[in-house]
């Protein structure tokens, strides 16, 4: 099966990694690092100018008993108005289904589920006497369904990340680290009162261009859940890795691609391996954006 | 008190007046026979800077550059303009995101 989707792969980006249309080799321009690193970000954030339109999907599947697959579509549209910040404008759909999962009530769905605004500030911009990039987003978000549960709700988070890349082989190997926090404030439809949540996460990442279109990487994330929006309450940590794909089909058309597995991890008041209480075992992100 | 606040507000108008009270200086760039012209200026560094597009072709072109952090249409006939940074000395490369195998150039800023 693995020789098969293997095989499957390199026929679908053979023709990525020939030549131009002219006869000559592709050359290895310089690439963005924006959507380089899977579910680390990098700090490229685009040109003054520019305008762009992607369609991400983000899924999260697997807990430990019953069947659980939640699936976020989002339709973002994205302007940089100026060298120094861009911004992101997203509305969100939710699809989920739920069932036999302890702890949570059976459903499937799939409805609108919020809206988001990311700015990122470029504070330190890769390139000639800064090997180094360091950039800072902040993303408020408005929820109406709860991410995990489905249950209809309010939530409000800030996912807060500063983030760093550098070229290790100039147009070639790149390497980005991430920190993350995410304060939330949940409100249940069914519950008067708000619960306030946060996360913090350490990702990093490698890619390396395996063609001038076609980037594969790594990536390994650790994330830490806690009850209040100052680490107050332990609920659990998980770690994840896996592959990455970018592919610059055209000089406006990119797609990418992660996959990441939960392969360490424990959640507070339990004996297993793995968190899945706090954490899914496997999450999916797919990109494609279009630049006008 | 009041004076203070008064030259505070001074002080705090020059420093946000300062970045745009330079002169920029001017690249000048002409897009012909799907080349730029010239393909290698040069500019001073750590200055504001201005850079002009002149598109003397019949095909639209969209100048861009990744670490300029700018990209511009240049409509057949037009010209824009694009106002940059101050830059650390070094090469920054730019291209016709149209053309982007045969129209080219590096910007030196020394």
């Amino acid at each position: 099966m693995f020789r098969r989707c293997s095989v499957l792969a390199l026929a679908l980006l053979a023709p990525l990694a020939a030549r131009a249309d002219d006869g000559k080799p592709d050359r290895y321009y310089e690439l963005e690092t924006k959507y380089l690193f899977g579910f680390t970000a990098g700090t490229d954030i685009g040109g003054e100018g520019e305008r762009e339109f992607e369609m991400e999907t983000t899924g999260a599947y697997q807990a430990r008993k019953g069947r659980y697959s939640a699936t976020e579509q989002e339709f973002e549209f994205e302007q940089v108005p100026s060298q120094y910040w861009g911004y992101e404008l997203s509305l969100h759909s939710l699809s989920q289904q739920i069932s036999g999962v302890p702890g949570m009530t059976n459903l499937s769905q799939t409805t609108f589920s919020g809206l988001s605004w990311t700015p990122k500030w470029l504070i330190v911009g890769r390139g000639p006497g800064n090997p180094v990039g360091l950039s800072l987003s902040i993303q408020p978000e408005w929820d109406r369904i709860d991410g995990t549960s489905g249950a209809h709700a309010t939530n409000y988070s800030f996912e807060t990340r500063l983030a760093a890349d550098t070229e290790l082989i100039a147009n070639m190997l790149y390497g980005a680290v991430n920190l993350v926090y995410t304060p939330e404030y949940t409100r249940l439809a069914t519950d008067p009162g708000w619960t306030h949540q946060s996360t913090f996460g350490a990702t990093s990442a490698l890619a390396y261009r395996i063609t001038p279109k076609v980037t594969l990487g790594g990536e390994v994330e650790y994330y830490r859940a806690y009850d209040g929006l100052g680490f107050n309450t332990f609920n659990g940590a998980a770690v994840f890795a896996g592959p990455t794909l970018h592919i610059q089909f055209a000089p406006k058309i990119f797609a990418s691609a992660a996959w990441s597995t939960e392969v360490a991890g424990h959640a507070a008041g339990e004996n297993y391996k793995l968190d899945l209480t706090n954490f899914q075992r496997q999450r999916v992100n797919i990109r494609f954006g279009y630049e006008f | 008190m009041k004076t203070r606040m008064t030259i505070a507000g001074l002080a705090l108008a020059a420093l946000l007046a300062a970045p745009f009270a330079a002169e920029a200086a001017t690249v000048r760039l002409t897009i012909k026979g799907g080349k730029f012209i010239p393909a290698e200026p040069h500019a001073p560094a750590n200055e504001p800077l201005t850079i002009v597009v002149k598109n003397l072709d019949s095909a639209a072109s969209e100048f861009e550059s990744k670490t300029l952090r700018v990209e511009k249409v240049v409509p057949p006939g037009g010209e824009v303009t694009m106002q940059i940074r101050p830059l650390n000395p070094g090469r920054y490369h730019f291209f016709d995101d149209f053309h982007q195998e045969t129209t080219e150039g590096d910007l030196v800023v020394e």
